[in-house]
């Protein structure tokens, strides 16, 4: 097919910032089978899952504050929050023994609902205190082995009862795609949606053609062809489903942090309904050394974005809350005793955030090992009594709808139910 | 870490701001395999006896231009490969007036500490970077940079480190890139800003900070599966107290230098890796301590792997590792003989034209082959991130999109070397952004003479030759060929070049090296 270019049509200011395109797309030139929603009788029979990561070993002890505990306050001379007094430079208490980091109120309201549920001294049971393998190994969902390469979220997708054609099924926030959906299933890794387009404010048929010849070309037996095809589906889903001024519902007010601005980016995804099952984003900055902060500073700042994103997020989604399960984990917790420098070094035992309707929230769970020197793992951290696994499986279970729980944790067979949700 | 706002997050100008924050921490197997790969399978170009020429220019330069493509041809692309590994001997000298309006390269951090335009070093050592990616004929040194760069990450946004990294540019890893493993190491342990980036320079014999030491053993040297122990870290992290900047903290000496702190020293006797180190050594401990990483044979197989993967191929053949470690060896740390071992070597020829892009070699490859022109420098003002209002800054805004803004990766394992990590939906997107951006652009940032890379060509199909023998070294495949040709159809060349320009830049062809 010849075409004639109009030079005027087809230059682009590519720079410039983003319009929805509006021209459609041949969309059955570039994709063999595309659903936008999943079809009737493979709809997704669970929950969608918000798979949340803390990098850099968020230190769980100032998070959910064991107010109990002498050795909280012996070891944390600088660091500790005292104990709930009603006063706003106090824990926020919880269950009369644990309470929250008051940056954290925001989490207040959805505990009381029964809607949050947290674990305590969990974890991946391997010792390293490296960032990068604590992180590959729960990532992975096989601490200690790195034999297998995908991840525990892929595994989990390419073993369901369904089948879901959405190019937006798996969707990792960020530039580059989270190690929990890298395997042989199709995930799709996106900053914005306002930016997920080709060309900028071109709007030309020509550039649609551009955009075809691009699927041509990324059909011609490259390894690169699956990503290109996938780029091209998801691109088109997009410009057909999304608006472009998105506005959150029920007053919610997302924080202006990245990580807020992440969360604003699935909100519109699920209230789309184009067929996303997972979504999994990054919170960085948890690796506090040094002035972590007690009541001020950078740990606080953290958690105060963590809650506030998390509580718009859940605000924003309304009723679809009820079809949602949220999860937070970090690779590690960090060290009881604070160091020289107004922080902490990496430690073991850690706290797991997790927030749906379908979860029987409003507790803390786990044994608490507590924290005397005898209950102390390795050199004076945290011990784990719940493996992280016995957590997300039991999600994976009951609210992902997917009974293969041994092949999304191979090698894993010791579960242990914890009771924390509906199903 | 501070937090972004909304603005900054959502608008291109200040996407640099917003990958700081979602480019965090990636999980990388250290010194183990790596993750499901995409492999470069791809259909080669068509063997016209200078494959393995301009192949592998295209794998030891960011491009080749017709220059050194007629230099490679004249003396044997091996000898070339040898004056490359000797960057001194090559005439360098049109790059001071390139970077000379880059005034903080040359500044002292005591200047840069209280400026009032605080993200203009970060500014400015981005351009100079890219700046020397395009136009240096040190093209295989520059690669270097950026490999050692990466290895000893220091993320430019972490408090006061933005008037220190330009400094660690300068001194710490652009004079010791090719040379001795331990000078390399000896200067970025006394680098300020690796000192504040990894704690040690507040780690003190009462309350010693881990962070430092831990890295220098998992990811400067031995590696994660080299050999220590958390015991080691500890015992190397008292070592390393007293290692700090002076006049920080009350010390002494010109604001921001290295400065050896005997009363924060924690001088008792030590046992690190089998060795003791006796008491009272003072600075001479730390000294030690790296000279025995740096002969310690699992610092030469992880320096080597790691050298191997950015030269050969995402999991590097055992066979080069294991040679390259025998010249790292043999050469006590000679990086530039352990580079030669592995670009001469069959598994080097064997891999070549199988190793996909960074964006950063997608950003500087697109320039240099098509010849592209800059853009004057934007001019400076206010604003938060150093000004984005046009000129050639903006281009490196694909970079960010693309997902490696220079120096913002924030964990100090670096930006990751293997396919899976780039190859994303994100990714490509963005790499097909950039391809319309630089064909495109008519010069707000950058402008292409198509015409000129056409030469005599008369037609469409004349045409898109010329341009895959410049901008891929070869032709495409007939199939490819023909998507290309048929996309364009009768057009002018006047409009027919451009679209040609961007689709084999956006090409799978072009994604590889």
């Amino acid at each position: 097919m010849s075409t004639q270019l109009s030079r005027k049509e087809f230059l682009s200011a590519a720079a410039k910032s983003a319009v929805c395109l509006c021209t459609p797309l041949d969309v059955g030139r570039l994709l063999p089978s595309m659903a936008f929603f999943a079809p009737p009788g493979q709809e997704p029979r669970g929950d969608i899952l918000i798979a949340v990561f803390q990098r850099g070993g968020m230190d769980g002890l100032n998070a959910v504050i064991p107010q109990g505990e002498i050795e909280y306050y012996r070891q944390r001379p600088t660091l500790a929050v005292a104990e709930s007094n009603g006063g706003k430079a106090s824990a926020i208490d919880l269950d009369g023994f644990f309470g929250l980091h008051p940056s954290l109120g925001a989490f207040k309201n959805i505990w009381d609902a029964g809607e949050l549920a947290i674990v305590h001294a969990s974890g991946s049971p391997d010792p390293t205190h490296s960032h990068f393998d604590a992180m590959d190994y729960m990532e992975r969902g096989t601490p200690g082995e790195k034999s297998l390469s995908s991840g525990w979220l892929a595994r989990h997708l390419q073993t369901t009862d369904w089948d879901n054609d959405s190019p937006f099924r798996a969707v990792g926030i960020g530039a580059m795609l989270q190690s929990s959906l890298r395997g042989p299933v199709s995930a799709t890794a996106m900053q914005s949606i306002a930016q997920f387009h080709l060309g900028g404010d071109n709007q030309s048929a020509e550039l649609a053609q551009f955009q075809a010849t691009l699927g041509e070309l990324y059909g011609t037996g490259s390894l690169l062809d699956a990503t290109g095809q996938l780029t091209l589906g998801a691109t088109s889903t997009l410009e057909q489903v999304i608006q472009s001024n998105y506005q959150p519902s029920h007053g919610a007010g997302y924080p202006d942090s990245a990580f807020g601005q992440g969360l604003l980016q699935i909100a519109q995804l699920i209230k789309a309904e184009v067929g996303l099952e997972v979504a999994t984003i990054d919170i960085g900055g948890w690796d506090t050394h040094a002035q972590q902060g007690a009541l001020e500073g950078d740990m606080p700042n953290l958690l105060q974005d963590l809650a506030d994103s998390l509580a718009a997020f859940y605000t924003d989604l309304g009723s679809y809350t009820q079809r949602v399960t949220i999860v937070t984990m970090s690779e590690f917790g960090r060290r009881l005793q604070e160091n020289g420098a107004g922080g902490t070094d990496h430690g073991h035992g850690n706290v797991m955030f997790l927030m749906g309707g379908g979860l029987n929230g409003g507790k803390v769970y786990g044994d608490w090992p507590g924290l005397a020197a005898d209950a102390l793992y390795g050199p004076g951290d945290l011990a784990i009594t719940t493996d992280y696994r016995d957590v997300l499986a039991e999600i994976v279970q009951k609210r992902l709808a997917n009974e293969h729980v041994a092949e999304v944790f191979p090698g894993y067979s010791d579960m242990n139910v914890l009771g924390l949700a509906r199903g | 870490m501070k937090t972004l706002n909304r603005r900054e997050f959502l608008q291109l100008g200040g996407i640099t701001a917003a990958m700081t924050a979602l480019a965090a921490c990636r999980p990388l197997a250290e010194g183990a395999a790596a993750p499901t790969q995409v492999s470069g399978e791809i259909a080669p170009l068509e063997y016209d006896g200078e494959w393995l020429l301009q192949r592998t220019l295209q794998r030891i330069s960011f491009a080749p231009t017709p220059d050194e493509v007629a230099h490679a041809r004249e003396i044997g692309i091996d000898n070339f490969i040898d004056e490359q590994l000797a960057p001194d001997s090559l005439d360098d000298s049109h790059m001071e007036a390139i970077l000379a309006p880059y005034s903080t390269l040359q500044a002292e951090p005591a200047e840069l500490i209280d400026s009032e335009q605080p993200y203009m070093p970060l500014a400015e050592l981005t351009a100079a970077t890219l700046l020397r990616g395009i136009y240096s004929r040190r093209q295989l040194y520059e690669m270097v940079v950026d490999f050692w760069s990466n290895h000893f990450n220091i993320y430019f946004r972490k408090g006061i480190v933005r008037a220190f990294k330009t400094a660690d540019d300068r001194h710490v890893i652009r004079p010791h890139v090719l040379g001795k493993l331990q000078d390399l190491l000896l200067a970025s342990a006394k680098s300020p800003a690796m000192l504040i980036y990894l704690d040690n320079a507040q780690s003190t014999a009462d309350r010693p900070n881990e962070n430092y030491a831990r890295e220098l053993l998992e990811l400067h040297t031995l590696g994660v599966n080299g050999g220590y122990t958390q015991f080691d870290v500890q015992e190397m992290a008292r070592a390393f107290t007293g290692w700090g900047i002076s006049r920080l903290r009350g010390r002494r000496g010109q604001p921001g230098e290295f400065y050896f702190d005997d009363q924060n020293h924690d001088s008792g006797e030590k046992l690190i890796l089998g060795a003791t180190i006796p008491a009272n050594g003072g600075i001479g401990e730390g000294e030690q301590i790296i000279a025995m990483l740096a002969e310690h044979p699992s610092t030469a197989e992880f320096i080597s792997y790691k050298l191997a993967q950015r030269f050969v191929a995402d999991e590097p053949p055992t066979s080069i590792v294991s040679a390259a470690a025998a010249t790292f060896s043999a050469s006590r740390g000679d990086i530039a003989l352990t580079l030669g071992t592995i670009l001469h070597s069959e598994e080097f020829k064997a891999s070549l034209g199988t190793k996909l892009k960074r964006p950063l070699e997608v950003f500087l490859s697109a320039l240099r082959s098509t010849g592209a022109t800059l853009a004057e420098i934007s001019t400076r003002g206010s604003g938060r991130n150093g000004n984005r209002r046009g000129g050639r800054a903006a281009l490196a805004d694909h970079l960010s999109l693309m997902g490696q803004p220079l120096f913002l990766w924030e964990t100090p394992d670096g930006y990751p070397d293997y396919a899976a990590a780039w190859a994303s939906t994100n990714g490509t997107l963005a790499r097909w952004n950039y391809a319309l951006a630089v064909a495109y652009d008519q010069g707000r940032s950058v402008s292409v003479d198509w015409a000129a890379l056409a030469g005599d060509a008369t037609d469409n199909t004349q045409a898109l030759d010329a341009l895959t023998q410049r901008l891929l070294g070869g032709r495409l495949p007939d199939e490819a060929q023909a998507i290309i040709l048929n996309f364009v159809g009768a057009a002018p060349l006047e409009t027919s070049l451009p679209a040609m320009g961007a689709l084999i830049l956006s090409s799978p062809f072009f994604q590889y090296r």
